[in-house]
């Protein structure tokens, strides 16, 4: 199957480690050109010359995604540089963290409001593109209750909403929007390595979650990511799509 | 079976950046530099020393019957009367406060017929006016001299020649120190480096917070090894790898104690870089008064950051650290003091492990965990919590610990072992190498070599 991803540009925020990483990695190989970004200035110039090899365009700037104008602006070079954008995804998370009122803040601003600014500033690119699509990157903890009550979970429960409602928005317009909620995924320097080192108890209860006794690994959610994202799902808009190995327990009718 | 270049390749230790250290020169009381490495021999240290009743009596004989050892807390014992039962091995010692604010120290025996005078067991303390034997009601002052002896008359020959059996004490670092030497050189000289080393941190603002005891089954030694390299972290401790820097760590050895330094609120070179702070740093920056969801510097900047934090703000909070260099408010300055406390000291907090070794078996011992936090200045000086004591594996010490115990009586029973010859060691364990050597210059002389020894 062609997912017809050749040619198409995308720009996926976070993208230098983890889901990011194997994401633009996945997108590269089908032949999309990508914009990407990251925190920190070496390790996006790092993936931008790996994804290069692919023989596609990358470019890539080191950005704070909390700093609005800074990332708005950096949106616009970058579908400049592209010569446009079909695909967006906004990958960047806060994270974890319940022991300050000052997470609400960090994640509203990371999860949510960089998703929000993001989708309103490309949507005009998005438009133009014919095929555009953006895919939200949510988690199985806005389904289930999971650890403690945190603003991780929350806000990822947002974008789910904003997702939903977004797509209607702009179907008209010929954009498709979609979100992905990946369960407990697990890769080198990422959350559960650090989890599996610092508290095994945790870890070892959420590998039991899991059916089939292991977690995901980021090119599987990629995969997930870059059908949804492609022109191949152009039936699939407002959807949620589970790619969790089982990890969470309700029935989805 | 692979190559030796495979093997190798496998065992190769991690490259790291050092992490940045005050010069000595930014260290106002506490010597930050790098003491020269003891030329020790690289031999086995031989496991029999774990194991044999005969070395456990040369050690009694001739160690700790002549060290100073950690007796009581001052602040314990502070009026007339307050006294403290500590014990070494078959040993019982009394400490009493003095009318005239003096201490002595006493075999806890009665002269009469050998009772003790007080229950024995680390943890026993109260106050009196005078010392009576709950047998036959022997009473003495507290200065060890007969105040009544019941029915004196029918002793023919009239009381012992001279009341309770006086030990040396002395003080030191808010702690009194005893020695079951007649002869012994002065604490002072005993102690040799440490009191310029620890002074600065003020011990006497601290209020003890843990006070516990348990029997583990291991020699005493064996323990003390445990404490004193870094080496098993990345073994039984990883969790550690995302707190700690465990191979970056300057060791200095001096004549008969040792330290090593430790960055605490940073990541070993053996973890990769996770993607958010790991709670036990965070935990470090609370403490500092920082709010981790407000930090968005890399994780190893926060050790520099968390200094700067408290040397700013630290006046404010009650906490004097002017004495202290600034890796002093964050890392573990861990001290050995011959032969058997392991202090881990920080800015805010100290944490004492002694090791006492059993009356009769080698293969059992007394851990006591004394830890102290510092009491900001201008706020209610809490109570001392009370003295606890259990058994191995009886109840949770905390997770560290509790790895730390979990493996001993193992280790103490491969000492036993025909297949184990003793310890191998490495670099990162230059200190339990430094150890055994003092032991040796106790127990065989400075000039002398343990049997068979090269």
């Amino acid at each position: 199957m062609d997912l017809g991803l050749r040619g198409k540009k995308a720009i996926v925020t976070g993208a230098t480690k983890g889901i990011g990483r194997a994401i633009v990695e996945l997108l590269a190989l089908e032949g999309a050109d990508i914009g990407l970004c990251a925190r920190d200035a070496d390790e996006v110039a790092e993936t931008v010359a790996a994804l290069k090899v692919r023989g596609i365009n990358a470019v890539g700037e080191a950005v704070n995604v909390r700093d609005g104008e800074h990332y708005k602006a950096w949106l616009e070079r970058t579908a400049t540089a592209l010569g446009g954008c079909d695909i967006f995804i906004p990958n960047v998370s806060a994270g974890g963290g319940f022991d300050s009122e000052k997470n609400w803040v960090k994640s509203f601003e990371v999860d949510v409001l960089h998703t929000v600014r993001g989708c309103e500033t490309l949507m005009p690119h998005l438009e133009k593109s014919g095929s555009g699509s953006i895919v939200i990157i949510s988690s199985t903890n806005a389904l289930e209750t999971f650890g403690v009550p945190q603003a991780y979970n929350a806000m990822k429960a947002a974008l789910l909403t904003y997702s939903k409602q977004l797509s209607q928005h702009v179907g008209k317009r010929g954009v498709r929007v979609n979100s992905i909620s990946p369960g407990p995924v697990y890769f080198d320097g990422g959350a559960w390595e650090l989890i599996k080192g610092t508290m095994p108890k945790l870890y070892d209860w959420a590998v039991k979650q899991i059916p089939i006794g292991r977690m995901g690994a980021p090119e599987e959610v990629a995969r997930v990511v870059a059908f949804i994202a492609s022109p191949a799902a152009s039936l699939i808009t407002g959807s949620n799509i589970v790619a969790d190995n089982g990890f969470t327990k309700r029935v989805q009718f | 079976m692979g190559s030796d270049e495979d093997f190798r390749k496998r065992s190769q230790s991690p490259a790291f950046t050092p992490v940045r250290r005050v010069t000595p020169e930014n260290s106002p009381e506490t010597p930050a530099e790098k003491a020269p490495d003891p030329q020790l021999v690289d031999g086995v240290i031989d496991a029999r020393r774990y194991t044999s009743a005969e070395f456990m009596k040369l050690e009694w004989e001739r160690l700790w019957t002549r060290v100073w050892l950690l007796g009581a807390r001052e602040l314990d014992m502070p009026e007339p009367g307050d006294f403290v039962v500590t014990e070494i091995g078959p040993e019982s010692i009394l400490i009493v406060r003095q009318s005239d604010g003096g201490l002595r120290a006493f075999y806890n025996v009665c002269q009469h017929r050998g009772n003790r005078l007080r229950p024995c067991g680390v943890g026993t303390s109260g106050t009196t006016r005078s010392i009576t034997c709950p047998y036959h009601h022997w009473e003495y002052e507290l200065d060890g001299s007969y105040r009544r002896i019941p029915d004196l008359d029918t002793f023919p020959q009239g009381a012992p020649p001279r009341g309770l059996k006086e030990l040396r004490c002395d003080t030191w670092g808010g702690f009194v120190w005893y020695t079951l030497n007649e002869s012994p050189e002065p604490l002072r000289d005993f102690l040799g480096v440490i009191p310029k080393h620890l002074d600065p941190y003020n011990f006497n603002r601290m209020v003890q917070t843990r006070d516990l005891t348990v029997e583990w089954h291991c020699n005493w030694k064996t323990s003390v090894d445990a404490f004193n390299e870094s080496y098993h972290v990345q073994g039984i401790h990883p969790q550690l790898l995302w707190y700690l820097h465990d191979l970056d760590i300057q060791i200095d050895c001096y004549e008969r104690h040792s330290r090593y330094l430790i960055p605490f609120g940073t990541l070993s070179p053996r973890v990769r870089k996770p993607p958010g702070i790991p709670e036990p740093i965070k935990t470090i920056m609370k403490g500092a008064g920082m709010d981790p969801a407000d930090y968005d510097g890399p994780i190893t900047n926060i050790r520099h950051d968390v200094q700067k934090h408290k040397r700013a703000l630290g006046a404010t909070q009650g906490r004097d650290y002017s004495r202290l260099n600034d890796d002093q408010l964050t890392d573990d300055y861990h001290y050995f003091i011959f032969p058997n406390l392991s202090l881990n000291v920080h800015a805010d907090d100290f944490w004492i492990f002694r090791q006492r070794p059993h009356p009769s078996d080698p293969d059992r011992m007394f851990y006591d965990i004394m830890t102290y936090e510092l009491v900001p200045a201008g706020t209610e000086w809490p109570e001392r919590v009370p003295h606890r004591q259990w058994r191995h594996g009886d109840k949770s010490i905390g997770t560290v610990l509790d790895q730390d115990a979990a493996n001993l009586p193992g280790v103490q029973a491969g000492m036993h072992s025909a297949g184990f010859n003793g310890l191998w060691l490495g670099r990162q364990e230059l200190r339990i190498r430094h150890f055994h050597k003092v032991i040796d210059d106790y127990v065989y002389g400075p000039a002398g070599r343990p049997p068979g020894a090269p």
